[in-house]
């Protein structure tokens, strides 16, 4: 019942909002109450260890094929709640009261359906469901980008990440029908994840059938996350995005689909993962090493923050490529970890856009002594990106390596992946440091006026560092949710 | 006494006349006329068809050829109804009947 | 809590709290971290007398499957010898601090950062697996970026706070491959677990991958002890303020790297390549900085030199833990010989360091020794300790130099030719210690700032004293038989070798006094060496090619292969295929009519064929 509010409190604000309510107060009381709702359950799982689905809750829809309304959290949900809800509560107090061109409504409207989506998205226990509130969750993010985006370019820009997304979707949608299809029988037919996964345990597809079905699963499932090489809709969409949209479609709906992986590909198709494995090891090299440089030559903030978060997608699908628990939970930690990391630097991104004419980074400099604040926590959150201990980042890369090597006596395959990968530290050190230092060190640049001076919302700020650092000093929180 | 061939003969150049006259024809008034042949093309073959009913696979005893007459004949003439009062209302938007120059659905 | 716990986290609540609620009062948050320096120096002295040294305390970190990392304290003899190095240094350090920045505005950062180093550093000293080693590693890193980088305003203090930060980072890269690698092999980071295994002969590792995985720990020691070709960063991490430089620079965090050593050595003594690897690395950077150092005009930059080269001996030494003598590997006597002289020279240059940072405080912030002269009418006290300090690293009897570095070459003479290298660096050190000191202390004073120098308050004179002592006596049996017997010590047989030694110092000595007596400027100047091989020029070359370029032709990929030619060729296609279909939609009522028509023949003929 709890997770049905959950998913459901954003709807009705959402509504209600639309019916004539105070858009920013009412979109805030709804995250707060999700916040504190997503506490509760988490520590709930804590004290059942995250085994097994809890709060399961079902409405029937059809009886034959099972089709059920239904909703329940095990560990990996679990967490990916909390993040959702974390980043919802911070993305909707960093939204400020009105739309540039005054309209309240869908301003507020579009992230309570965005993190409804979400959130129905990693609760729900069937796999129908699963597909359609991630869709759901997209059309705002498209309507957000093109009505309140920035820079010229926005139309084009929403309609890339349209079209890409579109046909991620399209091609998942495919993968998914093929899997449910080779599953399941006229008179077991369900779309029970939990009982899927059972079928699929005992049945054993064969081999080239679990390949072919698991092509498409993973390359639409990678499209959303933005997968070499379909990564270049990321970096300009969260550039192009609001700052509320881009924390959220970057810090939670881009995990969809590692979580769908983790969810429905690894555990029903197996042997498909085999069969791909060196392929996959080459993509997530791209991610981590190609556009690791190409993340390093770009001149502006908020498309380097955009092609790094794609680039550290590289390490959480090293840690699915791992095919262990130490590899898996280190990817829930990273996703957890990656998604406050990024929603953090996004909504410190947002405040230097109030502020600034520009985010050239070789137009600014020497900011540290004029916006205090800011620099401190952008410090943080550029040293948490770049995976130093203390953060969860860093906690969850290290588990992710630990897992690509864990008892491996002879450097193979996915060893030498890791190695190369590793040097992917060295990257994001040389990128986010660099522009560190161009944004808040050194001499102030010539003309540059700061344009705001209004008091900036420190609370969201400090309660993502501060979870960034609790789950980083103590990562069995998260860790312990999940099985091993 | 005619036989079942010389009606399907008739009925077949009474639908290809209308068929040329809905194909070639540029006005729209003529056109509508040539849809009504066809039309009565039809009902001739179905009555000769009922005529000439029972053997060779075609059922005895059975009204259904003249009740689809009737369906079409009152079809029809909604058609003509409707068709002219469209066919009206477009003549005092655009001041023409003529198909050519009623493109403006060229994509 | 354990004692040592405490001594761990002190450090670090007194930097959260001088961040988070101290900010505006300066001179309280400077207080609060000098308070906890001095109580971990108190429990340092009470650890040292504690008996029982298991069950130090140890927490779960993460825990997932048989992956087990804990953040677990462990001390064995020379980790003791190095904790008190770090708290005892890092509490004058502080002492010095109070009075060197008191009139600086960020006071309550940079005393935020020390607490933050000392933190970090203890970690690493305590550290009782490689996971955690590492962790702290970083996180010694991360308070050099912010000390190095503490006048972020200047443009090259940020640049070598990145530098630092980045090639540190490429020295971690490879010790976190050997972690993995040795992870992979033994199923543990724990110390005494794989020492076991290896011992039992447990885990199913090969010899070749053995040797790699000791190597690539050992890049993480060529990265934090600045050892050649990553050795760029510490010159110019003088940036920092000076006791920073003192404490991390010079005493602690750039002797990690040795300190990390000594805690693998049952590692590198099972991989005799990668340890001749290491004994040369450091050959190398002894030889290479200490040329580099004859040549620099930066007091500091000749003491960052300086630091370079006498942990290139350290390294050196520890290397040989690897080597076969006799029938049997030296093992501890090398490493003894390495932590030996890391823990004299803690002393030592952390007083050379001091002293110039005092130097620098009485000559307003002038760092050029050209434009220093006649300082020991000025300043008295400074002078003496500065040039007790100086014979103590040229070796000098019986200083606390010349025991360590009669140590090191004891072990350096199972190689001649290192042993060779080693004595050559020892006359260079003599030598460019002698010009430092003849060029700054004596002569005419070269500018009004030093005219005007005179002796700095008593706080900052305290450490410089304390210093003073231990630079004098920390080679004696009595002040470390405590952590390390005197036996387990190498000593050279004989005085043959000592007295080689000593002759080699006194003549560097003599030929620096006889060469720089009475000149006012560089009188044989080598660009080579004063530019330092060209090696920065050339890194910056290598950087332009293999990041700089590499990356804007993935750039270029990026927006012309896969955002052009991929994403709009899809486009462009669709497109097309649009504009042929676009035809058929004529406008023409007769037209739709026809095809119509023909649509419905279509399909009936397709039924047709599919009944028929």
């Amino acid at each position: 019942m709890i997770i049905d509010l959950i998913v459901f409190i954003p709807v009705i604000a959402a509504l209600a909002i639309g019916l004539g309510a105070e858009g920013r107060k009412t979109a805030l009381g709804a995250a707060g109450a999700n916040l504190i709702l997503g506490l509760i359950v988490i520590s709930e799982l804590m004290r059942k260890g995250g085994e097994e689905l809890i709060f399961e809750t079902s409405t029937v829809i059809l009886e034959n094929p099972k089709l059920t309304l239904g909703f329940a959290v095990d560990g990996m949900s679990g967490v990916l709640l909390l993040l959702t809800v974390i980043v919802t509560f911070c993305a909707v107090y960093v939204s400020p009261e009105k739309a540039p061109d005054g309209k309240v409504k869908l301003y507020h409207i579009a992230p309570l359906l965005i993190s409804a989506g979400a959130l129905g998205a990693f609760c729900s226990t069937d796999l129908f469901f699963l597909f359609a509130f991630h869709e759901l969750a997209l059309i705002p993010t498209f309507l957000m980008i093109g009505l309140y985006g920035h820079g010229r370019d926005k139309l084009a820009v929403a309609w890339k990440i349209t079209i890409y997304l579109g046909v991620g979707s399209l091609i998942l949608l495919g993968g998914l029908i093929a899997l449910y299809s080779n599953l399941t029988s006229a008179e077991s037919a369900t779309f029970n994840i939990a009982d899927l996964t059972a079928i699929a345990e005992t049945m054993q597809l064969d081999q080239e059938v679990q390949k072919w079905i698991f092509l498409p699963l993973f390359l639409g499932f990678g499209i959303l996350v933005s997968l070499f090489p379909f990564h270049s809709w990321a970096a300009p969409a969260y550039a192009s995005a609001p700052t509320s949209i881009a924390m959220l479609h970057a810090g939670v709906l881009k995990k969809f689909g590692l979580y769908g992986i983790l969810r429905v590909a690894m555990p029903m198709l197996p042997k498909g993962f085999e069969a791909w494995e060196g392929l996959i090891l080459v993509l997530l090299l791209g991610n981590i090493i190609y556009v690791g440089f190409v993340t390093i030559s770009q001149k502006y903030l908020d498309r380097m923050l955009g092609n790094s978060s794609v680039m550290h997608m590289g390490y959480a699908f090293l840690g699915i490529a791992c095919v262990n628990h130490i590899g898996w939970n280190g990817a829930v930690l990273m996703m957890f970890a990656h998604g406050i990391s990024i929603a953090l630097l996004f909504a410190l991104c947002g405040s230097l856009r109030e502020r600034l004419s520009t985010l050239e980074l070789s137009e600014i400099g020497g900011l540290a002594s004029k916006v205090p604040f800011l620099a401190v926590s952008f410090g943080f959150a550029a040293f948490a990106s770049i995976g130093l201990p203390g953060f969860a980042n860093f906690a969850s890369e290290i588990t992710i390596l630990f897992g690509a090597f864990n008892g491996a006596g002879e450097v193979g395959n996915l060893q030498k992946a890791a190695i190369l990968a590793l040097w992917g530290v060295v990257i994001s050190a040389v990128y986010m440091l660099r522009a560190y230092r161009n944004v808040f060190q050194g001499d102030s640049a010539q003309g540059l006026t700061l344009v705001r001076r209004d008091s900036l919302n420190k609370i969201p700020i400090i309660l993502m560092i501060v979870v960034l650092l609790l789950t980083g000093f103590f990562p069995n929180l998260i860790l312990s949710m999940l099985p091993s | 006494m005619p036989t079942l061939n010389e009606y399907l003969l008739m009925g077949g150049l009474l639908f290809v006349i209308g068929l040329c006259g809905v194909m070639i024809r540029s006005n729209i008034i003529v056109i509508l006329m040539s849809l009504e042949m066809m039309l009565s093309a039809a009902n001739l073959t179905l009555v000769a068809f009922w005529r000439f009913g029972g053997g060779e696979g075609l059922p005895a005893d059975s009204y259904n050829a003249q009740v689809m007459v009737f369906f079409v004949i009152t079809v029809a003439a909604a058609e003509v109804a409707v068709g002219l009062a469209i066919i009206v209302a477009l003549f005092r938007s655009r001041q023409t009947v003529d198909v050519e120059e009623l493109r403006s659905m060229k994509g | 809590m354990t004692t040592a716990f405490i001594i761990l986290l002190l450090p670090l609540v007194a930097a959260a709290s001088n961040l988070l609620l101290l900010r505006k009062k300066a001179n309280f948050s400077a207080f609060v971290s000098t308070f906890s320096a001095a109580i971990c120096l108190v429990l340092t002295f009470g650890l040292i007398r504690q008996d029982d040294l298991n069950n130090l305390g140890s927490f779960n970190w993460i825990k997932i499957a048989d992956l087990k990392l804990d953040i677990g304290i462990e001390l064995h003899g020379l980790g003791l010898g190095m904790i008190l190095v770090v708290t005892l240094i890092g509490f004058l350090v502080h002492l010095f601090s109070l009075g060197y920045m008191r009139e600086d505005a960020g006071k309550a950062r940079y005393f935020s950062g020390l607490s933050l180093f000392m933190f970090s550093m203890t970690g690493i000293v305590f550290a009782d697996n490689l996971a955690m080693m590492f962790i702290f590693w970083e996180l010694v890193g991360v308070s050099s970026y912010l000390l190095i980088g503490h006048w972020y305003h200047k443009n090259t203090a940020a640049e070598a706070a990145k530098k630092a930060f980045l090639v540190n980072r490429i020295g971690d890269f490879g010790f976190m491959i050997g972690i993995l690698l040795i992870w992979g092999s033994f199923g543990s980071v724990n110390f005494v677990e794989i020492e076991g295994s290896l011992r039992n002969g447990n885990g199913n590792y090969d010899k070749g991958l053995l040797n790699w995985s000791v190597f690539c720990i050992f890049c993480g020691a060529i990265g934090k002890s600045a050892q050649v070709p990553l050795h760029v960063w510490l010159p110019d991490a003088m940036e920092g303020p000076t006791p920073v430089s003192a404490l991390i620079h010079a005493a602690t965090m750039v002797a990690a790297g040795v300190f990390m050593l000594t805690k693998v050595l049952f590692l590198i003594e099972v991989a005799p390549t990668a340890a001749s690897v290491i004994q040369y690395v450091g050959a190398i950077t002894a030889l290479i900085a200490a040329l580099m150092a004859t040549q620099q005009n930066d007091i500091k930059k000749i003491l960052a030199y300086s630091t370079l080269s006498q942990l290139g001996y350290m390294i050196m030494a520890v290397g040989f833990a690897g080597l076969l003598s006799g029938g049997e590997v030296l093992g501890e006597k090398a490493s003894n010989a390495g932590f030996f002289h890391l823990y004299t020279h803690a002393f030592f240059k952390a007083l050379l360091f001091l002293g110039s940072g005092a130097i620098i405080y009485a000559c307003h912030h002038e760092q050029n020794i050209w434009k220093m002269g006649g300082l020991i009418g000025r300043m008295k006290v400074t002078s003496f300790t500065f040039l007790i300090a100086t014979a103590a690293l040229a070796g000098i009897y019986p200083l606390s130099g010349f025991y360590s570095k009669d140590a090191i070459m004891t072990i350096a003479a199972n190689k001649p030719l290192l042993l060779v290298i080693g004595s050559f660096v020892a006359f260079l050190t003599a030598f460019y210690m002698t010009r430092l000191c003849v060029v700054v202390f004596f002569g005419r004073a070269r500018s009004w700032s030093s005219e005007e120098a005179k002796e700095v308050p008593l706080l900052m004179l305290v450490p410089l004293l304390v210093l003073t002592i231990g630079a004098i006596f920390a080679g004696q049996t009595f002040a470390y038989s405590w952590f390390v017997p005197s036996k387990d010590i190498p000593h050279p047989e004989g005085v043959v070798l000592p007295l080689i030694l000593t002759a080699i110092a006194v003549a560097g000595i003599i030929a620096g006094f006889f060469l720089y007596r009475g000149r006012d400027q560089e009188p044989y100047p080598v660009q080579v060496l004063s530019r330092k091989f060209y090696l920065d020029e050339i890194y910056i070359i290598l950087v332009r090619i293999f990041q700089d370029a590499v990356a804007w032709v993935a750039k270029q990929i990026d927006r012309l292969l896969i955002d052009g030619l991929l994403v709009r060729g899809v486009a462009r296609l669709v497109t097309e295929i649009g504009s042929v279909l676009r035809g058929m939609q004529s406008g023409n009522l007769q037209g739709y009519a026809f095809l119509f028509g023909v649509g419905v023949i279509l399909v009936l003929y397709i039924i047709n064929a599919a009944i028929g």
